[in-house]
Parts: C-alpha cells; sequence; structure tokens
C-alpha cells in the first residue's frame, strides 16, 4: 500500500470524512430552513452561524456575550457533577471492596445494585430537589447516584475477574488479606474501575444539566431552558447543545486518557511503542 | 557437594505420603473416590513424576502436597511437618499449567512479587530477580510485560518465579503441556540444569510419559477410577541427561515399562 | 481451597447449603428494614424531612389505587415512546452495524461516530428534536410523540450498532476460513455464521437499551410541549407541590422499568436458552 493511501484509509481520517458528512447534512438542512422558515435560526440554524455566534461579542443579557454565558453556567454545573462524580466513584469502589470482603454484604446489595439500573434513577431528580431543597446539593446527590452503581457494578465484575490460580499461587506464599488485596485484587480491577468511571461521567453531566433545569439559579440547563423560552437569545441554546454534546464526548474521553496515565496494565502499550520505534 | 555426599543426602526421605483417601461428591451426589489409599516416599533432592491420565487424581495427589486440599484419610508429613506448616514457612514453590502472571508487572517485578511478600530487601529481591532471570534466559526481557512474551517465555518467567523463592519442594502442575514440542524440549533441559544447581526436590505432574521418563529419578503411575497408584518406575537414565538418550534402546524400554503399568482398560 | 472455620456463625455463613437462602433473606431483610423505618418515619428524621415531602409507602400505595385510570393512561405514553424508539432504534442500529460489516474500511469509523452519540447528553437532544418535529403534525400530542421517540431512538441506535458490530464481526476462530473451504457466498456466511452469533451480543445491547430506553422517555417528556407521560406527572406534581402524587409516579416509572427489564429477561432465557454452556 502506498503511504498517501495508507494515510487516506487511517480510522481518524475516516471519522473525520464522516463527521464532515454529518455536517453537510446540517447544512442542507439548514438551507432547506432557511427558505421556508420565518424563524430558521430557531429549528435549524447554519453552523457558521451558531460558530458566529461563539465569538460574537454581543451582549445577549446581564451584559454577557453568549459564551460568556454558556461558560459561566457551565462552571457552576460541571463543577457539581465533578463533584457528584467523585464521591460516587469513591463510594462504589468501596462499595464494591466491601462486598468483595464479605459475602453477606454482597448477597445484601448485589440485588439492589442490578435494580437501581432498572429504575429511571434521573426521573427522581424532582423530588430529590424537593427533600434536600437545594439545587447545588440534588445536583450531586443525583450525578454521585449515576455514577455510583456502573463504578461498583464494574469494579466488582473486576475483582470477581481474578483467576483461581492467581489464589492458589498467593496461598502458596502464605500471603495475608490485605497484601492479597494490595497485590492482585485491586491492580486487577483497575481497568473495570475506569470501565465504569467512562459510562459514569457522562451520566453525570448529563444529570447536572437536567437537575438546572428543574430551578432558575444558573447552570447550563437552567440557561438552555430560558432560551428555549426566548429569554435571551436562541443562540445561547444552541451553543449549549454543541457544548454539552462535546463536554459529554470528552468526559467520556478523558476518563480514558486518565486510565493510560495511572494504570499499570496500559504502560505495557507505551512500552512497546518505545521498543518498536527503538527498531 | 562430593558425588557421595549428595547420595547420601538423597536417601533422607522428605515427603511422606500415608494412606492418602480422598473423595468427592460430584454434581448428582455420588461419592467420587479420587485417590484410594495413596502411600508414597519422596526423597530430597528427588526428581519425581506423578504420570497418568485425566481423572487418575495425579493433580489431586499435588495439591494435597501443597495444602491447597486436605485429604479426606491419611496424611501427608514434609520433613515431618504437615503441608500447612511447609506452606506458611513459604518453603513452595508452585508452577501451574498455565503461567499465571501478574500482567500489570514487568517480567522482572513478576519474579519479585513473592520476594515482596517474603519481606525482601528491595536490593535482595533485584538481585534475586536477576539471577534467576538469568538462568532462565530472559535476562533480555527483564523489563518488558508477560503479553509481549511468548508462551514457552511466559512459562519460563513462571519457573523462575517459583526457583526464586529458595523453596524447598517445587511443585510442577503439568506446566509444559501447552506448549509446543520445541519449546518443551528446550524448557525440560532448562529445568534439569536448574533444578542440578539447586537441589530442590520437584515433584511433577504430567499426562506425557517420555516428557516423565526423560526428567524423572522415579516415575508414579496413578490408574484411575479410583485413583490409585499402580506402580513406580525406577528411571536409571545416568544425568546429566540429554536429547540423545531419547533414542536410546533403553529409554524406549522404560517408556514400554511404564506405559505397561497402567492398569484398568480405559487406556 | 480449604479453609478451617472455628466459629460457629461462620461455618452457618458459609455453609454451601444456607447460600441460596441467605440470597434471599438478605436482600429482603434490607428491603423490610429500609421499609420499616419509612413507615415509622425514621427515615424522615434522617433525611430532615417531612410525610409531606416524603409521603408513607401506605400513602403511596393509596394514590397509586385511587388514580389507576389516570396512571394507566400516563404509562401508556411512556411504555409506547420507549417501546416504539427501543424498537426502531434498534433495527436501525442493526443496519448500521450491517452495513460497516459489508464495508469495514468505512464502516468502523462510521461507527465510532455512532458510539460518539451514545456520550451526548439527552437534554441536549430532547430541545433540538421538539423543535424538528413542529411541523410534523397540527396535533401537539402527535407530534410531542415524535420527538420522545425520535430521542429514544437515537439513544438506541448508538447503543445497538456498536453491540451488533461486535456480534458480526467477533466470530469463533477459524469459523471464516471453514466457511471458505465451503467456498460459503458472502450472504450465506452472514445467514449461517454472522447472524446467529450477533444474537446474544444484541441481548447485551438491549440489556443497556431497554433502561435507557425509558430514562430517555421520561428525560424527553421534561422538554415536550404535550404533557403527558410518568416522567412529566413526576415534574409536574412537584411544581404544584402535590408530593404524595409525584413519588406514586416514581414508584410507576421504577415498575415500568422493572417490568421491561423482566420482559427482556425472559426472551432471553427463551431464546438464548440452547448458548448456556
Amino acid at each position: 500500500m502506498s503511504k498517501a493511501k495508507k494515510i487516506l484509509s487511517s480510522k481518524p481520517l475516516i471519522m473525520m470524512v464522516w463527521f464532515l458528512v454529518l455536517v453537510v447534512l446540517w447544512e442542507i438542512g439548514a438551507s432547506n430552513m432557511e427558505k421556508t422558515k420565518r424563524t430558521p435560526e430557531n429549528i435549524l440554524p447554519h453552523v457558521s452561524q451558531i460558530v458566529g455566534s461563539v465569538t460574537d461579542g454581543k451582549l445577549v443579557s446581564n451584559n454577557m456575550t453568549a459564551t460568556q454565558i454558556v461558560l459561566k453556567s457551565a462552571g457552576a454545573t460541571l463543577e457539581r457533577a465533578l463533584i457528584g462524580f467523585l464521591f460516587g466513584s469513591v463510594f462504589g469502589f468501596l462499595m464494591a471492596l466491601l462486598m468483595k470482603l464479605s459475602n453477606l454484604v454482597e448477597k445484601t446489595i448485589f440485588p439492589y445494585l442490578m435494580l437501581i439500573q432498572m429504575i429511571p434513577i434521573i426521573g427522581m431528580a424532582p423530588i430529590i430537589l424537593a427533600i434536600t431543597h437545594d439545587i447545588g446539593t440534588s445536583r450531586i446527590v443525583i450525578a454521585a447516584i449515576l455514577t455510583f452503581y456502573p463504578v461498583a457494578t464494574n469494579t466488582l465484575a473486576g475483582l470477581n475477574s481474578v483467576s483461581k490460580e492467581k489464589y492458589e499461587l498467593m496461598y502458596s506464599y502464605a500471603a495475608n488479606k490485605w497484601t492479597i488485596y494490595k497485590k492482585v485484587l485491586i491492580p486487577s480491577c483497575i481497568p473495570y474501575f475506569f470501565t465504569g468511571l467512562k459510562i459514569s461521567a457522562p451520566m453525570a453531566i448529563t444529570a447536572s444539566i437536567l437537575v438546572d433545569t428543574l430551578q432558575g439559579d444558573g447552570g447550563l440547563g437552567c440557561m438552555l431552558s430560558q432560551s428555549l423560552k426566548h429569554a435571551m437569545s436562541i443562540y445561547v441554546f444552541w451553543q449549549i447543545v454543541f457544548f454539552s454534546a462535546i463536554i459529554g464526548i470528552l468526559s467520556s474521553v478523558l476518563m480514558g486518557f486518565i486510565e493510560k496515565l495511572v494504570s499499570p496494565q496500559m504502560r505495557q502499550f507505551r512500552q512497546s511503542r518505545k521498543h518498536r520505534s527503538k527498531a | 557437594m562430593s558425588e557421595m555426599l549428595k547420595e547420601e543426602w538423597k536417601k533422607e526421605i522428605e515427603i511422606k505420603i500415608d494412606d492418602v483417601c480422598m473423595s468427592f461428591k460430584d454434581n448428582s451426589g455420588n461419592d467420587v473416590q479420587a485417590l484410594n489409599h495413596i502411600n508414597l516416599a519422596i526423597h530430597k533432592g528427588e526428581f519425581i513424576s506423578l504420570l497418568g491420565p485425566s481423572g487418575c487424581g495425579k493433580t489431586t495427589l499435588l495439591r494435597t502436597i501443597a495444602d491447597l486440599l486436605e485429604p479426606t484419610t491419611g496424611k501427608v508429613r514434609i520433613s515431618g511437618m504437615t503441608p500447612k506448616e511447609i506452606r506458611l514457612q513459604q518453603k513452595f514453590g508452585i508452577v501451574f499449567q498455565s503461567p499465571v502472571l501478574f500482567e500489570w508487572r514487568t517480567v522482572k517485578k513478576n519474579v519479585e512479587l513473592p520476594l515482596e511478600i517474603m519481606y525482601w530487601s528491595k536490593e535482595e529481591r533485584s538481585k534475586q530477580a536477576d539471577k534467576m532471570l538469568e538462568l532462565v534466559g530472559l535476562t533480555k526481557f527483564a523489563d518488558h510485560y508477560p503479553k509481549q512474551l511468548s508462551g514457552g517465555m511466559q512459562q519460563r518467567v513462571g519457573i523462575a518465579r517459583a526457583f526464586g523463592i529458595k523453596p524447598n519442594i517445587l511443585l510442577m502442575d503439568e506446566p509444559f503441556s501447552a506448549l509446543d514440542e520445541f519449546t518443551k524440549e528446550k524448557l525440560h533441559d532448562d529445568l534439569l540444569k536448574m533444578w542440578r544447581e539447586t537441589n530442590k526436590t520437584v515433584i511433577f505432574v504430567t499426562h506425557n510419559i517420555q516428557e516423565a521418563v526423560y526428567l524423572s529419578d522415579k516415575v508414579c503411575v496413578l490408574s484411575p477410577h479410583p485413583g490409585r497408584l499402580s506402580a513406580v518406575v525406577d528411571i536409571d537414565l545416568e544425568r546429566p541427561r540429554n536429547i540423545r538418550m531419547k533414542e536410546s534402546q533403553h529409554f524406549t524400554d522404560l517408556v514400554a515399562k511404564v506405559r505397561n503399568s497402567f492398569e484398568g482398560g480405559s487406556l | 481451597m480449604i479453609k478451617r472455620k472455628k466459629n460457629v456463625f461462620v461455618r452457618f455463613i458459609t455453609n454451601p447449603k444456607v447460600q441460596p437462602f441467605l440470597s434471599v433473606i438478605l436482600p429482603v431483610a434490607l428491603g423490610l428494614f429500609i421499609f420499616i423505618l419509612w413507615q415509622t418515619q425514621v427515615l424522615h428524621k434522617l433525611l430532615h424531612t417531612d410525610t409531606f415531602t416524603l409521603p408513607l409507602p401506605s400513602q403511596i400505595n393509596q394514590i397509586i389505587g385511587d388514580n389507576i385510570p389516570k396512571i394507566i393512561t400516563n404509562v401508556k405514553s411512556t411504555v409506547l415512546v420507549a417501546v416504539i424508539g427501543l424498537t426502531i432504534g434498534s433495527l436501525i442500529g442493526y443496519l448500521i452495524a450491517v452495513i460497516a460489516t459489508v464495508f469495514p474500511k468505512w464502516g468502523a469509523g462510521g461507527l465510532s461516530i455512532v458510539a460518539a452519540f451514545n456520550a451526548i447528553p439527552i437534554v441536549a437532544l430532547a430541545p433540538v428534536m421538539t423543535n424538528w418535529t413542529k411541523d410534523v403534525s397540527k396535533d401537539a400530542s402527535v407530534r410531542s410523540m415524535v420527538a420522545k421517540i425520535l430521542v429514544v431512538m437515537i439513544v438506541s441506535i448508538a447503543t445497538m450498532s456498536v453491540n451488533a458490530y461486535r456480534g458480526l464481526n467477533d466470530l469463533p476462530v477459524f469459523s471464516l476460513d471453514l466457511m471458505k473451504s465451503y467456498a460459503a457466498k458472502r450472504r450465506i456466511v452472514f445467514l449461517k455464521l454472522r447472524l446467529p452469533n450477533s444474537v446474544p451480543y444484541i441481548f447485551t445491547a438491549l440489556r443497556v437499551g431497554v433502561p435507557s430506553s425509558v430514562i430517555s422517555a421520561i428525560v424527553s417528556e421534561y422538554f415536550a410541549e404535550y404533557i403527558t407521560g410518568v416522567g412529566r406527572q413526576i415534574r409536574e406534581n412537584i411544581v404544584i407541590a402535590q408530593y404524595a402524587t409525584a413519588w406514586a409516579y416514581i414508584a410507576v416509572a421504577c415498575i415500568i422499568g422493572i417490568s421491561m427489564y423482566c420482559i427482556l429477561m425472559i426472551f432471553e432465557g427463551i431464546l438464548l436458552r440452547n448458548r448456556r454452556s
């Protein structure tokens, strides 16, 4: 295969092409709307219009530009999503450890971990707001619950993935329980733990934005509703839509990146790359 | 150590298996006799093979020695102590059929793992691991991860790890059965070399007759249903062994002798 | 591995014969415990709330009993959205996976884009869909329905296509070579090998897809024009401070989620019964 052809068939490039196809489809739709609708920007603005609104210095509301509004409210939303996410992942990890340590705890909790996956927790957001009386707290609580169970189930799966022979080997060394956890179980479950994080990071963000829409104290969801009700420029809405989509995807990618940094299993790939470049 | 002294030393019984029986319940609740009145004495420094078809209880017997299983009746004594006491003194080196390496540790760190558990100092660990890796010829791969190695190399790491803890007894459960014939032959000679240099007692479980004859001082032939010891064949091939011996008449005779000592028609 | 236990209690709970009973008794005991805390209002003290915001289970139960016709209307709306969206989305998702299998070079890259849709918050999708379906019908209930179905559909497409692609391509070792040795045509390979191989993966996708379709339906109800559905009722009742009614709908939402999952499990049990080792 020639070099040019190789580059052309590389995966990132193919993804770029597909991405462009989506943009083109969007633009065709937008042009169509422009001809048929009185207010096309409410339904399908051009990509250039959305991008333009990002760099536009026009003040939309409260002496702020659309971008400033989005970034400021994103700060509030993401901060709480992050706190909830951290709580949820730490708690989920500890719960998985506890379930591994005690058969009784596992038997008691595990059915509920399964159950919680089947029920729409996010639908409970309004009631949690009613109980906590505080939008910030409820955002954290919902994000934490949504993070908790994917992390707990995946980490537990990781802890249970350790082969019988590894236990027997440790047994033959007369290793104590703490050593087995430190040297075998915890390193084994790290990739599974990150799988859980990758699933839950976008969920935590979704939850946080959704809770925003319930009460007006700033935050992405709140601005999104207001913009939809034409309380401010509709481009705030479009910016938030794309911003949250990008943040959702990036949060998952970020978890993968952190995994590569901390997980020893991943180090081997960097190692092998180094070897190849030496050769 | 002089040859005579070595011979003298070999006469000392290290492991005594005394009328060991082992029965399990199978899925339908029936009693299955895995081991039936096994008696065996293993001398210090001996290379012993437990040979038999699947279901003959050879792995079960190895596991009772390793304190991974407790016999239903009868007892195992190692230098006068129970297997559990020996295990708690960390005197067992075990090699399984699969290499059982820890994929997040480098080759060297894998060899060091049991030494960490035994609280060796960092320098000693490193020195010992280097020494062991040199013995199995993997010095160049010390910083690689298990997934970057071939199956044979991975099993070598497992062997290096087992020898690294300076065990009294080395227990090997079909360690080469997943490897190709060429790799296997190479590892046979490596294992014999390490055994000669370290004077360990080795108990080697296998279903390969040639392998058992080539490696061992004694081949213990086990037959299934119920698992029982049907013969102990002394292998008087001279040491050190080499691959040429496999072509000799004596070797062929020994293989035939072992094969003929199986009982039961299930073969 | 033999473990020598001394304690009678420990011996009892590690007894293999006791295990199945413990698996049932322990979770039920925990559920009962929470139920009692709730009914006796201890839970309210712990959460610093009152029976107005967190009504007693008996109250919730009564409200469900009193409002059955109304609840059924809303359940129908939500379930319909979830099921139609999931079905269309899964079909499209599977089709995308098939196309990606036929054109592997372009398909795999395209699939990564589709997979990225998985990470898009539903909150961002729902209002966009509401906007796009303004012209579908003059009837607000119809166009809201379409918008909600579209949201569920998009979410389901991503899950199904990624899993189905795996099912169509993670084939048993040498099976493709075997097919080649029979000089099997691509169509035959697809029908006899890839399609059956993908069935368990379809269920893997649905295990994720069923709960997420209910969640997507509920969230998109928040942004829909027409006020209907279990999720919307939760919200509307909280706005007018009817917490007990809101709780009744939360309970109903949980029942929907659990029963849809159970139905899926039954189907899976029947269809995959011979594949279990």
